[in-house]
């Protein structure tokens, strides 16, 4: 599975399975969480249908409904898949980095 | 946003996503659904999810749907044999003490069938506890740790057994002669059943029938709010994880069987009990010596419900069972 996979919901995937990383969520939790780190407003239709997408890949879990919300949690699947994404980020942030001082 | 907005957007997405996610979603939109471009993106988001429906991409929301459908279909297998059970023991109810008894000891006939109806209850309660048990395991686990708001609703089917058990308690005092009311006579006899000693009986099969009904909706909504469709349970030393709508669909089937086949196996007793004692089946031998082909023909009836209803909870969880 590759994060482009997921289309135009490439990068509100992340970000969830980013703001999950940090402890479980709903989906108002999870907006206002990615707009506090990454400075980006997610819609509530890209926010479901990421969240959708990542159910389906099994990388997140739906959790009992607390009232009307529910919260989500990172997969172990999901945490490893996290891992090795930022992992290649950090090689290619890296490659940046020399390439810049070059 | 107005809720009439709302209710429009929420309508734009494909049935089974709804299905899924539109109680969460409807909560999310009351909080953050503030300007034209959200409601934009919402659309798309509707958009987005008939293309993956069209794509034929295998989202959750599909599986989650189809895990929905056999749900439907354990709750409508449990309630029609439970219906079956309130009509098999009234059936059980009319025999008691009857001229059938002697009849089915000199008939091998009616006792083959009456012994078919029998055998029949015992495979579809077993597969019903079969069944059921690990669902009964993970909706008390969850209503202990997690989904405390079912713990009320579980008291419901013990409240109601405990009603039934004072009502026998105090029909058993009144029996004894310890409690006497008037126009209630301890013993009853075929010349001498008044109509207080009748109300006391009705009373007893009202509280009978409503506790069956509180309990069965009760375990209903319970299984309802239940998000969980895998547990893990310890056997032998050994975990065992268990989709546990899966896992209750085959005895299902086999109680639906069941049903069908006492179903049968009724109609054919009560055709050989009617061709040999007419004089039973046209007299006044149903329970509180009222008409017994009135009673037969409601038993079989209510049998004829649940059978078909049991029927159609197994057809309607198929596709879901093979594709799941």
């Amino acid at each position: 599975m590759e994060p482009s996979e997921f289309g135009r919901f490439s990068d509100p995937a992340l970000l969830i399975l980013a703001s999950l990383a940090g402890g479980e969520k709903h989906g108002y939790a999870m907006m206002e969480d990615i707009e506090a780190t990454a400075g980006v407003h997610l819609g509530p239709g890209t926010l479901y249908g990421a969240i959708s997408r990542l159910e389906g890949e099994g990388l997140i879990e739906a959790l009992p409904a607390v009232e009307r919300r529910r919260p989500y949690r990172l997969t172990p699947h999901g945490a490893a898949f996290l891992r090795q994404y930022l992992a290649s980020l950090q090689k290619f942030v890296s490659l940046g980095y020399k390439r810049l001082e070059v | 946003m107005p809720l009439a907005v709302r209710a429009w957007l929420m309508r734009l997405y494909p049935r089974p996503w709804r299905d899924r996610y539109a109680v969460e979603f409807e909560a999310l939109l009351e909080q953050c659904l503030h300007s034209p471009l959200d409601v934009v993106d919402v659309m798309l988001g509707a958009l987005d999810a008939h293309l993956q429906l069209l794509n034929g991409e295998n989202v959750n929301w599909r599986l989650m749907n189809m895990l929905n459908k056999l749900r439907t279909t354990i709750l409508i297998v449990f309630a029609a044999f439970i219906g079956f059970v309130v009509a098999g023991m009234a059936l059980n109810g009319i025999l008691d003490d009857s001229q059938m008894i002697p009849l089915m000891k000199t008939n091998p006939a009616p006792n083959i069938a009456m012994s078919i109806i029998q055998a029949g209850a015992i495979v579809a309660l077993l597969a019903v506890v079969v069944g059921g048990l690990p669902l009964a395991i993970t909706v008390i686990r969850r209503a202990v740790s997690v989904e405390r708001r079912n713990l009320g609703l579980l008291l419901v089917p013990v409240i109601s057994l405990f009603v039934l058990m004072l009502y026998f308690g105090f029909i058993f005092l009144v029996a004894s002669g310890r409690i006497q009311i008037d126009g209630v006579v301890p013993v009853v006899q075929p010349g001498n059943f008044p109509a207080g000693n009748r109300l006391m009986l009705a009373g007893l099969m009202l509280v009978f029938i409503l506790g069956a009904i509180a309990s069965t909706l009760a375990v209903w909504k319970v299984i309802s709010r239940t998000n969980v469709e895998r547990e893990t349970f310890q056997a032998w030393n050994r975990a065992l994880d268990i989709n546990i709508y899966k896992f209750a669909y085959i005895p299902a089937v086999v109680a639906a069987c069941s049903m069908w086949v006492m179903l049968v196996a009724t109609v054919i007793w009560s055709w050989l009990v009617f061709t040999t004692l007419p004089q039973v089946f046209v007299g006044d031998f149903g329970l509180w010596m009222t008409s017994t082909q009135v009673w037969i023909s409601s038993i079989i009836t209510v049998m004829v419900i649940c059978s078909l209803a049991a029927l159609f909870g197994i057809i309607h969880g198929r596709s879901a069972m093979i594709q799941a």
